[in-house]
């Protein structure tokens, strides 16, 4: 077999190009999936039962489908709906975050479910409203004990972004398809794209164990 | 100040606390004593809402518990000291105490905070603004908790058993800050088992057991001279 290490130097730049999609992709998602999954986590312990209810109704959902068909599903389901074709971009990142923010809203349950429930009360009897609480108290001391676990969920959303290849928005592996297409390269192609994936969740998750460490050490404040 | 009219309250189908009735005078101390279960936090918890009674009235301040508004606007009027202190622990000694004056008065930060340096002069820990609640020893914590109580300019405060979790060289400094805001004329409701304390600060003892109010009276009077059985064996045990 020769291997054509050509090939991958030509590539490079173009494979490049789709890391840096892949990266916009995944933190646009994980952007809204923190949003979403701020709101639908707070909502899950919430004591009004339908917020509560509707709330377990999208977590179970999307934990309990595919990426791959809630992509699907968005793409091909949603234009028949709303009446007009969707851009593959809007797709991709609507049926990201929406995935993302069922994970993060799961996240963001345990993480407030940690805070002892003193806390809460503390607040309470001062005066302050259910809502103040866990704005000023508990979900500033949460957000601490969450970073790992988003950083985990923003590297699961990095590979899995590789999905939303299928409705043919180009980021990184889109763009070895593509090119394999064109230079029947597959191993050199797919080995360079595995390469690039494993650099940048090596980076992310260098990067929370420090802001982990950092933390651990400076848990109260 | 506070009236307790036939409180009942259920957790599912324990009955914790059965048709209580009790009435705390404005300027009282009130201590409640009894055995582990009894249910004196329940009633102490019960009278800022922190547990919803099942059954029966309680008015505070004349304002009786009835709707939300209500009851945000008593918890503003009672104050109230857990066990285990509650400090917030991502904010520093001056932020715990400045925070609800600001979010639920409406007060200025800098007022806030002036109010707030006042009140630790009082307790005794002017030079620990800055600190951040791990950096103090449990009595200091629970002093900061006490000014942080005191900061809403409350009515009423509620001290559930305040020096149970304290090492015991730090209690003293504990129940001075207490006797202090008694002799101030602070209406209190105290949970402990200080009977020192009790004694000297107390108007009245209050015993419970298995839910009930088996009996009440002067310190002196519960304590030496019990009607009820099952007080002076309570009494036996832990004097
Ligand atoms: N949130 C709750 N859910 C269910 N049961 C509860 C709850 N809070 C208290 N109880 C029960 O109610 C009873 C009375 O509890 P409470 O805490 O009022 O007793 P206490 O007199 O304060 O006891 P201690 O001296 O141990 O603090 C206990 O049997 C307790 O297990
Ligand atoms: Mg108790």
């Amino acid at each position: 077999m020769n291997f054509d290490f050509e090939l991958i130097i030509q590539s490079f730049p173009l494979l490049l190009m789709g890391a840096g999609v892949t990266v916009q992709i995944t933190v646009l998602s994980v952007g809204f999936g923190l949003l979403i999954g701020m709101f639908v986590g707070i909502a899950r312990l919430a004591t009004i039962w339908p917020v509560k209810m509707l709330a377990a109704v999208y977590v179970d959902f999307i934990r309990g489908t595919p990426l791959l068909v809630q992509i699907f599903l968005i793409y091909f389901a949603l234009p028949l709906i709303v009446g007009q074709r969707i851009d593959p971009f809007i797709a991709a990142i609507t049926a990201c975050s929406v995935n993302s923010g069922a994970y993060v809203a799961e996240i963001f349950r345990g993480g407030i479910q940690s805070i002892d429930k003193g806390q809460m009360e503390a607040g309470r009897s001062l005066g302050m409203t259910w809502g103040q609480t866990m704005r000023y108290i508990i979900l500033p001391q949460a957000f601490k004990r969450i970073i790992p676990p988003l950083g985990n969920e923003f590297i699961a959303m990095l590979k899995d972004s590789s999905l939303v290849s299928v409705i043919g928005f180009e980021e990184l592996t889109r763009r070895g398809q593509l090119i394999i297409a064109r230079t029947y390269g597959s191993f050199e192609i797919w080995i360079t794209v595995a390469f690039i994936y494993l650099v940048m969740t090596f980076t992310i998750s260098r990067f929370v164990d420090y802001l982990e460490r950092r933390y651990k050490t400076d848990d109260k404040h | 100040m506070i009236s307790i009219k036939n409180l009942h309250k259920k957790f599912g189908n324990l009955h914790v606390l059965k048709d209580v009735s009790a009435h705390i005078a404005e300027q009282e101390v009130v201590v409640i004593i009894g055995p582990s279960g009894s249910g004196k936090s329940t009633l102490l918890r019960c009278i800022n809402y922190l547990e919803q009674p099942t059954e029966g009235e309680i008015v505070v301040d004349g304002i009786p518990l009835t709707s939300e508004a209500n009851i945000n606007k008593v918890r503003e009027e009672v104050g109230m000291v857990f066990q285990r202190f509650n400090l917030f622990p991502h904010m520093t000694v001056l932020q715990n105490i400045a925070l609800a004056p600001v979010k639920v008065r409406g007060m200025q930060r800098a007022e806030a905070e002036q109010v707030a340096l006042v009140l630790l002069e009082k307790v005794g820990l002017s030079d620990k603004a800055n600190a951040y609640p791990e950096q103090l020893s449990g009595g200091q914590q629970q002093r900061v908790a006490i000014a942080r109580a005191l900061a809403m300019k409350p009515k009423v405060m509620l001290f559930d058993e305040p020096t149970s979790a304290l090492d015991p060289e730090m209690i003293k400094e504990v129940l001075d800050v207490m006797k202090t805001l008694a002799n101030e004329g602070m209406t209190m409701a105290v949970v402990t088992h200080e009977m020192g304390f009790a004694r000297e600060v107390g108007d009245r003892v209050i015993f419970m057991d298995e839910g009930r109010i088996v009996e009440e009276g002067l310190p002196d009077d519960v304590f030496l001279n019990a009607k009820e059985e099952r007080t002076k064996a309570f009494l036996s045990k832990i004097l």
